[in-house]
């Protein structure tokens, strides 16, 4: 048994997996973003998602939520395969996510982003709309008491009838997580949601991860910084030139010398990993 | 006097139909549809033959020709222009978006354009439409000078019925969802929300108002032909949005007052000017022009900008606000 394997066996020995992807690939114009790249995500836990740059991982995302049809290979939610499923039917499964540049409604307010996620909101019928105000002012109603505290809870209450563009950058970052929230996940991707973010909100952020964490949601993210995935991970799978080079925890990935030659090219010291 | 005021009154409350449903199109949903002048013909043309008795002895070619009453001719023009946004919106919103899906629509208005203009069988080709009956002149014994007023007012009042319903469109979760998908429908489809099924609906009802609007233009006129759809009209329409405001439905009131009503129709209305016969009516679309673009340079949210849905105004019960958290 491969030193990976090990760890995939391990790995998956200890929960069932919320998403799964089975040997996806992805090119562009030739360049294969994703070469065959297989994992599970345990339920329930925090899963990094690291990797060098160009390694895919953003890729394997946009391809996991619908943004993007994989070329070959397969993705379950739970028992569900739902290999190049369109992002909408994704995320009626209940998978969530938010992206590498913040991708705020900018038009809309604050509160007015969170709004937009709830599913089957019955003022998007015109039938209901026609012949059913009253059903929609309820729904609102119910919907805006809970935007307004989630936006609380993610310090942007002060800020909800402000425009989404109006904000800065880490306010953005709070605004996707929250907005996904509002969606009632059972799984969340995070695409880096602590790029561009100074040391302060990181470690906010990182105790909203956990909070979701401790209510049940299903968390992958893709993470540069490793200090943060110690502190919040549960488990790391690290992906390479688009293929999933092992998995387990940080502490036992430090001493792969595969991981750390991946990550810092011909290096030499497991240690620059620390 | 009359007669001018009336007409005036009769294009504000027209346009301000045909802005609403461009609005909810371009403006609420982000769809370019620069193929609208063609949902206001199908609208007009429909309106014409359901109103029209058969062909025959008539002098004219066309289809259908069932005599049906206003309004029921008028609701199903308006359902006609939104068969052919089904047809379109098909063939078109699945795979294109933006500047692609703005130059087939384009395409399409042109190619439905040398259609009716050619197909003389179909609306009477290039000669259009003519002796539309006028709703109710024979019920009320209406004179000439007596329809057009209270055809205006017949406008009025439904363009006020619509903008009642547009607005409860355009404030409900829908009209939300459909600023969600032109803001970023990516982030919309990743949030839930079918960006196909909502841009269908977003077509419909925009090409409703279209047909309607059209369907109002024919029956005001008596008449309807290819030289009043030429595609140009449709940047008309997106000047009325433009400077009335894009996303707002009283910008579009407004844009259709300033736009349609005060810079295409009054200056022919006005005195010649002494040694240049007949000039004055070509200024028309020159100002248009050079409003939209002070606008856009000045003022690209229009005179009326789209207003911002406050947390008041979904009956919630506000907190002491507090500032934001440092650190963000």
């Amino acid at each position: 048994m491969t030193e990976l394997s090990v760890l995939n066996a391990e790995h998956q020995a200890g929960r069932a997996a919320a998403l799964r992807c089975e040997g996806i690939t992805k090119a562009f114009q030739g360049v294969h973003a994703v070469n065959g790249a297989a994992f599970d995500v345990p339920q329930g836990q925090i899963t990094a998602l690291i990797g060098p740059n160009g390694a895919g991982k953003t890729t394997v995302v946009n391809i996991l939520s619908g943004a993007m049809n994989s070329d070959g290979g397969r993705e379950f939610i739970g028992e569900t395969e739902v290999t190049n499923w369109p992002s909408y039917k994704i995320a009626r499964l209940g998978l969530m996510r938010t992206f590498q540049l913040s991708r705020e409604l900018g038009g809309l307010t604050v509160l007015e982003n969170l709004l937009v996620a709830p599913a089957d909101q019955a003022g998007e019928s015109l039938v209901n709309l026609l012949f059913r105000p009253g059903l929609i002012r309820d729904q609102e109603r119910e919907h805006a008491e809970r935007a307004l505290q989630v936006l609380e809870i993610y310090g942007l209450y002060p800020l909800r009838d402000n425009r989404a563009r109006e904000l800065s950058g880490g306010q953005k970052k709070l605004l996707e997580i929250a907005r996904a929230v509002m969606a009632s996940p059972k799984i969340l991707l995070l695409d880096e949601p602590m790029a561009g973010v100074n040391p302060a909100l990181i470690e906010r952020i990182g105790g909203y991860i956990l909070d979701l964490k401790e209510s049940g949601v299903t968390v992958l993210m893709v993470e540069h910084n490793l200090n943060v995935v110690e502190q919040i991970c549960d488990y790391v799978i690290v992906l390479a030139e688009g293929r999933t080079l092992a998995t387990g925890r940080l502490s036992e990935l430090r001493e792969n010398a595969e991981v750390v030659k991946a990550y810092l090219g011909e290096v030499i010291d497991a240690s620059a990993l620390h | 006097m009359v007669y001018y005021v009336f007409t005036l009154v009769f294009f504000l409350f027209d346009y301000f139909i045909l802005a609403m449903g461009l609005n909810i199109q371009y403006g609420e949903t982000g769809i370019l549809n620069f193929a609208y002048i063609g949902f206001v013909a199908i609208g007009a043309y429909f309106t014409g033959v359901f109103s029209l008795p058969s062909s025959a002895n008539t002098g004219q070619h066309y289809i259908l020709g069932l005599g049906l009453p206003f309004p029921i001719n008028l609701l199903l023009g308006g359902v006609a222009a939104m068969c052919f946004a089904l047809l379109v919106a098909l063939i078109t919103l699945r795979r294109l978006r933006t500047d692609y899906l703005a130059i087939v629509l384009i395409s399409l208005s042109l190619v439905l354009y040398d259609f009716c203009n050619n197909y003389v069988s179909l609306f009477n080709g290039a000669d259009g439409l003519y002796n539309v009956p006028e709703p109710f002149a024979k019920t009320l014994g209406l004179t000439v000078n007596s329809f057009i007023p209270f055809f205006a007012c017949v406008t009025a009042v439904v363009s006020l019925l619509m903008w009642f319903v547009m607005s409860r469109v355009t404030r409900a979760p829908m009209g939300r969802t459909f600023r969600a998908i032109r803001d970023d429908h990516v982030v919309a489809a990743a949030l839930g929300k079918n960006v196909f099924w909502m841009q269908l609906k977003s077509m419909l009802i925009g090409s409703f108002y279209a047909g309607i609007g059209g369907g109002l233009l024919i029956q005001f006129g008596g008449s309807f032909n290819p030289t009043a759809w030429l595609p140009g009209e449709t940047f008309v329409v997106f000047a009325v949005l433009i400077v009335g405001g894009a996303g707002n439905n009283i910008g579009m009131f407004v844009g259709a007052l300033l736009v349609e009503t005060l810079l295409v129709h009054l200056p022919a209305f006005l005195p010649e000017i002494p040694g240049h016969p007949g000039l004055i009516e070509y200024f028309d679309l020159a100002l248009v022009g050079i409003v939209l673009m002070a606008m856009l340079w000045f003022r690209p949210q229009g005179v009326v900008p789209e207003r911002l849905r406050r947390t008041a105004s979904f009956g919630v019960v506000e907190r002491a606000a507090v500032q934001p958290a440092d650190g963000q």
